[in-house]
């Protein structure tokens, strides 16, 4: 028995050190030096500690925090887009019963399944005619195509659990449905919504393909996509600059993250089941 | 629940509650799929100044001729099936792991098991990037020290090792998501299950192989149709570790279909890949919940 319980904790242990050891690189490398970043024989920890990498994203060629309000804004308004179409669809599908429901409920979640590539010379043409391409309208419109169909099943299993004669009183009063939904469900799912936001949320600031083909202006890139442009510009051998902007790029998403951990595995399963 | 008020002949045909969401999906998603299928019937090279023309199936039979089709489908069923694998073992070993410890100790192990799935992929790839470096990269310097490897290893520059080297940085992203999945399944597992199982003296594996393991099943296909499915579409991993090479090594079909788009513009030929794509993908997606029905 104790045998056992050493070998698990020496398990235990080596996966700690798997999880973490890259985050913690990637942070000592953003308080490197130039020369110390790229030493050929790495020092485990920043010798000469600085904050140039850091204080060189505010000032160096490429205007990183005008790449860090891009994608906030974009992310965000993905966000909200996606959750307030998404959220009368939801409800419907969750209460109403009318005949082309399967159909409709089947549709969304295979748009969900779709590669995305699939639709890239397509929405690239669609956005160029609409005189979109390279805005932030357009990008917005890019992540919509997942955003939406997921938050619409995830928002469904949010208002599922909400029992329905909670709904009769406001039912009784004549209210509207659109006014039930808003007045009575909504607050009631108010934590649900908040998390269906906050994984479009994620999921866009995960999307590089779409800034990469969508925006031709380096000042109206994201920090995903602008990781990628200033690799082969500013970074090329900035290794501590790199890791400086990549901790800059995934500390919104780390606290994004934390914020709905809980939820996860419920919003990244939600209508995988089909449960129409 | 509220099924069974009316009978179903009076039942409208749509909801206008739905309309807003149908609609946008029908402009951002109907049409490119639809256009896709008529894009992969044209000459369409966006960079020469004569128009579209119709050309059949030409570009499916040049498809089937393309070498670099073949590979890409290959790599693709490689990284989407090898990561998934791997992941899912890994995120089982520490459910099961984590389990064995009491919880309130282990929320902050469970919380920093959690972290990489919170980096973002494009980041994910430097970093992996820059610890692979063959002059000055922590995973050579790490295997030098300890007599592992007796000369750097070139990771991402060498043909065969890229595309594993890859897929491990993949594994590292995803294992999080199957940890976390199946921890919730296991702690769904009722408790008297358990104990009866413990009465007939299960212990150690024949208790995980035998009582928990039937348990975990539909999550952990759910789980993997999932991941499947978003590795099919993975880009940023590739994309900024290697871009698909060297040569064409790591090209995933999603990597050749952006190179056919966005570099050479020939709008006509990636679509027609992009539609058998879609066939696959969804073919696949039908079998395996088939699959799951079938419990």
């Amino acid at each position: 028995m104790r045998a056992s319980r050493i070998v698990q904790a020496i398990a235990l242990g080596l996966a700690l050190a798997w999880s973490l050891a890259p985050i913690y690189w990637m942070l000592a490398t953003s308080f490197k030096n130039e020369l110390e970043a790229s030493a050929l024989d790495p020092t485990l920890w920043p010798h000469a500690a600085t904050l140039d990498n850091y204080r060189g994203l505010v000032g160096g060629t490429l205007p990183f925090p005008t790449f860090f309000v891009n994608t906030v804004v974009t992310c965000l308004a993905t966000a909200a887009v996606a959750v307030a179409i998404a959220l009368p669809a939801a409800y419907a599908l969750s209460r109403a019963r009318f005949r082309s429901r399967g159909a409709v409920a089947y549709g969304i979640l295979v748009s969900r399944m779709l590669p995305l590539v699939v639709l890239l010379a397509p929405l690239y043409l669609l956005l160029l005619h609409a005189h979109l391409l390279d805005s932030n309208l357009g990008l917005v419109v890019g992540f919509t195509t997942f955003g939406l169909p997921f938050a619409v099943w995830m928002l469904k299993t949010f208002i599922d659990a909400v029992p329905i004669e909670i709904e009769e009183s406001a039912r009784v009063d004549g209210y509207p449905r659109w006014q039930i939904l808003l007045r009575v469900v909504v607050p009631l799912i108010l934590p649900g919504v908040l998390t269906t936001a906050t994984f479009v949320f994620m999921d866009a600031w995960n999307n590089l393909i779409f800034p990469l083909s969508f925006m031709t202006t380096l000042e109206k890139q994201t920090l995903p996509a602008a990781l990628v442009v200033s690799f082969t510009g500013q970074f090329k051998t900035d290794w501590g600059g790199m890791m400086a902007a990549a901790t800059v790029t995934t500390l919104p998403l780390m606290v994004a993250f934390f914020a709905v951990q809980r939820s996860m595995v419920r919003g990244l399963t939600a209508g995988a089941v089909a449960g129409v | 629940m509220a099924a069974g008020r009316r009978p179903p002949g009076a039942e409208p045909w749509l909801d206008w509650m739905v309309l807003p969401t149908v609609g946008v999906l029908a402009v951002v998603v109907g049409y490119p799929v639809v256009y896709t299928l008529v894009l992969s019937a044209q000459h369409y090279n966006f960079l020469e100044p004569e128009p579209a023309r119709f050309i059949g199936a030409a570009n499916y039979a040049q498809l089937v001729a393309d070498r670099i089709f073949w590979q890409a489908l290959g790599n693709t069923a490689i990284y989407t099936f090898g990561s998934v694998l791997a992941a899912a073992l890994l995120g089982l070993v520490l459910a099961l792991l984590v389990e064995t410890y009491a919880s309130p100790r282990m929320r902050l192990v469970r919380a920093l098991l959690l972290t990489p799935w919170a980096v973002p992929f494009v980041v994910t790839a430097f970093l992996f990037r820059y610890m692979y470096l063959q002059n000055g990269g922590v995973v050579n310097a790490v295997l030098l020290h300890a007599g592992i490897v007796r000369a750097p290893v070139a990771w991402l520059n060498n043909a065969s090792l890229a595309l594993p080297s890859v897929m491990v940085a993949n594994v590292w992203t995803m294992t999080p998501f199957f940890f976390l999945l199946l921890s919730a399944a296991l702690a769904g597992i009722p408790n008297e299950v358990i104990e009866s199982a413990r009465v007939d003296r299960a212990r150690g594996m024949s208790m995980i192989v035998g009582i928990k393991l039937p348990f975990l099943r539909s999550a952990l296909l759910v789980g993997s149709l999932l991941m499947v499915i978003s590795n099919f579409n993975d880009f940023a991993k590739i994309w900024a570790t290697t871009q698909g090479g060297p040569g064409y090594a790591t090209t995933t079909l999603v990597v050749y279909v952006y190179r056919l788009a966005f570099e050479n513009f020939q709008f006509g030929y990636a679509s027609a890949m992009g539609v058998v794509w879609l066939l696959l993908l969804m073919g696949f997606a039908v079998a395996y919940l088939r699959a799951l029905r079938l419990r």
